[in-house]
């Protein structure tokens, strides 16, 4: 046992002399504590009964979205809505048993609603919303509404007129699939951020979800003071808190070509997709998925009724068709075939293959989609009249997971990380995948069916898009985005602008024969006579592209399929570059169910690079000594004629 | 042994109750506070896991006898101020401070149970250093293992959190023994590096804090709206107070962080100085009581383990009841056992349970 020296006298005064100095506090803060609760009980409890201050929410105004060059397509419109204030309406209730029912009664009668609507209404918000907060009761007041209520504000005092800013979308579903849209704060949404609150509303889908926190701004807070009646007195000015609006966000979408593609959907009846690129950077100029939904309909308050037409729709509205549709490529995923056969030496760009109509491949006869055959094909021929035998040769001699390794490196199989949610990453099947994923053997056979982009092999056409960018630009795959720039606005008043960058995600090292040898087959298919893009043709401006029809359903022998049912129609693909020495764009049509690539997506790629390239079609000149223009060259933006 | 030669059921039942009547008391208020906001009862639900948590950490640190606590402190002191360090380098920022270790959906603070680990050390040490007075070499030693956790948690940097290591300078300085030239010497530096610390090292936000203590009208709605609203509560429950779930100030959110760091001022609203009294007279039993288990511990070690963690105790208490009128500036330190949180609600419990530890081993020549 330790024994201690004479210390521990020393130690026990100590601790003596410590507990009577917290006796000591102890007392004061009691005697302190008296002094605010016995002696000054009056004057506080005055304070805390007669005039107390609460805090008023100042929703911020959400961040404008517009195309490139400024054209509004998300606005702010604004709107009145009722709420109901309890704290007011408690004195009132007590003193009248019969408060509510007066209240939904009168409610009932301004607003034209059944009153056991009303109630059922009044009684979710009551248990959702914390008592402090006032809760809405009904939304988009007519102005005649907002009068009479008004009119009435010193019977009801519990009610209030807010004026709120409703998120428009002045041309309905115009980019719906990219602009998204916004909705109430949900549960899960309200745990991961603490910056939001019960009631918010925040982007749900599209940029208006990715760019939900630049958007969103910051929202501010009156002080107001009440009097015992729960009747607002005069607002506490110096404590007022400014709200601070989003930012504005500037996608990379040009409206012309929007629109243009939009239009065509409509006027046709057509279900499916397009994508217009800018190879260079990986700006996406135009993303159209039809049908689209109208995004306006989700700003307000909707009834199930509503939700069920949405979720119910046989076109699957929601559907961002551009990057979350998977479709088989078909031909357009000769392009991949043609760059993996020339880079990896297996064919040289005079390689020339016989076509009589079908081949037998690993004991399996396969058709080329020309019955009669084509006759001596090498690659060019090949790529602009789409022989199928000679990409079968090719595949048979490249291998399932060759063509796999080109797929991957040029963006098909995985997500390419665009600035938009639900991206899907297609299937690029491989032996690897065939043991891995589906637990069998592949089969060399299937190699044949995937050389012609059949098979398991499935795509997005924002894949399709960037595969042929990278064709384009000679090997690199951007990360494609949306957005171009987001403007915050600084306390003087002025924006200060981020601009997205263009990232790089695979540099793809393709022989400069390969690119030479599938780009003058491309050019050849919509330029050249017996090309099957010729609809697409536009004199003075070098487009180059491919087509792809897609079977959907296996078809023995060959049968025309214009006869057939909507949804055994064939899918058609039409991917498309310009010009063939600067590309500058590249447009990628997908039709569902849409026949022929050639009659039917390619007319659809020209009207987009008409608009796109009008001065150069026309003839028509820019004028370089304008100071703008010249920035905007640099910049790598559109060069388009000043008097659009 | 682990459990010491005989554990016996010398448990001091006063003790142990008057700590669960309080974290019970705790519990009400926070159902109080949050029932308005929370209809949910979510906060309210959590703390009582937090308490069932204290609970059994609590006896794991009661059965444990203490000095294999001290065998293993160097473990555990050396183990948290590793933790420490992967919070600076790996961190995440949480409120401009990385403080927060994040395990699925749970997080805490490394820092709570550092205060329990360097009280262990600090123990540990003065177990075997038994002058009257400190020397310089021992004086250094036992500022060095307070300093190294305390450093740390002021790179995160979270002066509030560091400066709830305080309470543990003192100890080692007033029970250590330091003699008066010392106390002369240390006052004068401290003179010298107060306004220097104010202006060098304080943020703004920090310079601001103390500007409006100072300076009440300064900021009406920032922290000095939080004294006047918090007055306002507790003074307008008077005597008897306006009854449970019946505070209007707390509830109508007229005042801010009522269920952590204001929570005295709902009791004073709800309960009246009644209730402020029977607390204050709690914590008071709490603190007596311990100094008596310090003063009859078995050892040195146990006295100082015991000082240490009640002088926690009261510096939370005093710092954070004076703060509700306004005596002391706002500060982001919680009420004991009372306010909600999880990593001081079960650090306060490892306290009590470690407390009762000594205390029931306290017969040197147990049968």
């Amino acid at each position: 046992m330790r024994v201690y020296r004479d210390d521990q006298k020393f130690l026990q005064f100590r601790i003596n002399a410590v507990m009577w100095g917290i006796v000591a506090a102890f007392v004061f803060l009691a005697g302190s504590f008296w002094f605010v609760q016995g002696v000054q009980a009056e004057k506080y409890r005055g304070l805390s009964e007669a005039n107390a201050m609460r805090q008023i929410q100042i929703p911020a105004k959400r961040g404008l979205i517009m195309d490139r060059h400024g054209k509004i397509l998300a606005d702010n419109q604004p709107a009145y809505s009722l709420e109901i204030d309890r704290v007011v309406m408690k004195p009132l209730a007590k003193a009248d048993p019969a408060r509510k029912a007066k209240l939904v009664a009168f409610l009932s009668t301004v607003l034209g609603t059944p009153v056991p609507e009303l109630t059922a209404r009044y009684d979710k918000e009551a248990k959702e919303v914390p008592f402090t907060r006032p809760f809405p009761i009904a939304e988009d007041l007519t102005m005649s509404q907002v009068a009479s209520l008004q009119a009435e504000s010193i019977a009801f005092p519990e009610i209030n007129v807010v004026p709120v800013q409703r998120r428009n979308y002045p041309y309905a579903t115009m980019a719906a699939h990219v602009l998204g849209f916004i909705g109430e704060v949900g549960e899960k949404e309200l745990k991961q951020n603490n910056e939001l609150a019960q009631g918010d509303l925040i982007g749900k889908r599209g940029v208006e979800l990715m760019y939900d926190q630049y958007l969103r701004g910051r929202g501010g807070a009156e002080y107001w003071e009440y009097d015992a009646d729960g009747r607002r007195l005069s607002e506490y000015i110096p404590a007022r808190k400014q709200p601070v609006p989003g930012d504005n966000i500037y996608l990379t979408l040009d409206f012309e070509l929007q629109r243009r593609a939009e239009q065509y959907f409509a006027e046709n009846e057509m279900v499916g997709a397009a994508v217009a690129l800018d190879p260079k950077s990986g700006e996406v100029l135009a993303m159209v998925s039809s049908p689209a939904f109208n995004p306006n309909v989700y700003s307000k308050r909707f009834s199930p009724d509503v939700w069920k037409t949405i979720t119910s729709n046989p076109f699957k509205i929601e559907l961002n068709r551009a990057i979350q549709g998977l479709y088989s490529p078909g031909s357009v995923f000769k392009i991949v075939m043609g760059m993996a056969g020339l880079s990896e030496g297996v064919v040289s760009p005079g390689t020339e293959f016989g076509c009589g109509g079908s081949a037998v491949f690993f004991g399996r006869r396969f058709r080329c989609y020309k019955r009669e055959g084509h006759g001596t094909v090498n690659l060019a021929r090949a790529i602009k009249v789409s022989c199928d035998i000679y990409f079968y040769n090719v595949g048979a001699r490249l291998g399932v997971d060759k063509i796999a390794e080109y797929a991957h490196k040029l963006s098909f199989g995985e997500i390419s990380h665009i600035d938009l949610d639900g991206e899907r990453p297609g299937i690029v099947p491989s032996t690897a995948w065939a043991t891995n994923k589906q637990h069998r053997k592949w089969y060399p056979s299937e190699t044949i069916s995937v050389a012609i982009g059949q098979g398991p092999l499935i795509v997005t056409p924002l894949q399709v898009a960037n595969m042929l960018a990278a064709v384009a630009n000679g090997g690199k795959v951007f990360q494609p985005h949306v957005v171009r720039y987001v403007d915050r606005v600084q306390p003087n008043g002025e924006y200060k602008r981020f601009r997205v960058p263009s990232r790089v995600i695979h540099e793809v090292t393709l022989a400069p024969n390969a690119l030479q040898s599938v780009r003058e087959g491309l050019w050849k298919v919509v330029n050249e006579e017996g090309g099957t893009g010729g609809n697409a043709r536009i004199d003075g401006l070098d487009i180059s592209g491919k087509t792809g029809t897609v079977q959907v359903i296996a078809q023995h022998g060959w049968v025309k399929t214009e006869g057939l049912p909507f949804r055994y129609k064939d899918h058609a693909w039409f991917a498309s570059f310009a010009p063939l020495n600067n590309p500058q764009m590249v447009v990628v049509v997908f039709i569902e169910h849409g026949g022929h690539g050639g009659t039917d997506a390619a007319p659809l790629a020209k009207l987009l690079y008409e608009a796109r390239f009008r001065d150069q079609v026309t003839g028509a000149r820019l004028d370089l000594s304008n100071p703008q223009t010249l920035e905007q060259i640099k910049e790598g933006e559109l060069p388009l004629p000043t008097t659009r | 042994m682990i459990l010491g030669e005989r554990v016996r059921p010398n448990v001091d039942l006063n003790f142990l109750g008057t700590a669960i009547v309080i974290a019970c008391i705790g519990c009400l208020l926070v159902y109080s506070a949050t029932y308005y906001g929370d209809p949910a009862l979510g906060i309210f639900k959590k703390q009582i896991l937090w308490m069932a948590i204290g609970l059994a950490l609590m006896i794991t640190f009661m059965v444990v006898d203490y000095h294999v606590l001290f065998d293993v402190a160097p473990i555990l002191y050396g183990i948290g101020n590793l933790l420490l360090v992967y919070l600076l380098v790996w961190g995440k920022v949480t409120a401009n401070v990385k403080s927060w270790i994040h395990i699925g959906g749970f997080q805490f603070q490394p820092s709570e149970f550092m205060k329990i680990f360097t009280a262990l050390m600090l123990a540990r040490y003065f177990d075997s250093n038994d002058r009257a007075y400190l020397d310089a070499r021992s004086f250094l030693v036992a500022m060095g293992i307070i300093g190294l956790p305390v450093g740390l948690i002021i790179i995160q940097p979270d002066f509030g959190t560091a400066a709830t290591f305080f309470p543990l300078f003192a100890v080692a300085l007033f029970f250590g023994g330091v003699r008066a030239r010392v106390w002369i010497a240390m006052i004068l530096i401290a003179l010298i590096s107060i306004p220097a610390g104010y202006f060098f090292f304080l943020k703004p936000y920090q310079r601001e804090r103390i500007m409006i203590f100072l300076n009440p009208e300064r900021d009406p709605l920032g922290s000095g709206y939080q004294v006047t609203q918090a007055k306002i509560a507790i003074g307008s429950g008077g005597i008897h107070g306006k009854g449970f779930k019946h505070g209007t100030q707390a509830k109508l959110e007229f005042l801010p962080a009522r269920h952590t760091d204001f929570i005295f001022a709902v009791l004073g609203e709800e309960w009246g100085f009644i209730g402020v009294v029977v607390v204050l007279g709690l914590y008071l039993f709490l603190v007596v009581q311990a100094l008596s288990f310090a003063k009859h511990a078995r050892d040195r070690g146990g006295t100082f383990l015991v000082i240490s963690l009640i002088s926690f105790i009261i510096f939370h208490v005093m710092i954070n009841v004076s703060m509700q009128i306004g005596i002391l500036p706002t500060t982001g330190i919680p009420l004991p056992l009372i306010s909600y949180g999880g990593s001081s609600t079960m650090m306060f419990f490892i306290a009590i349970g470690l407390i009762l530890n000594v205390d029931m081993r306290r017969f040197v020549n147990a049968p």
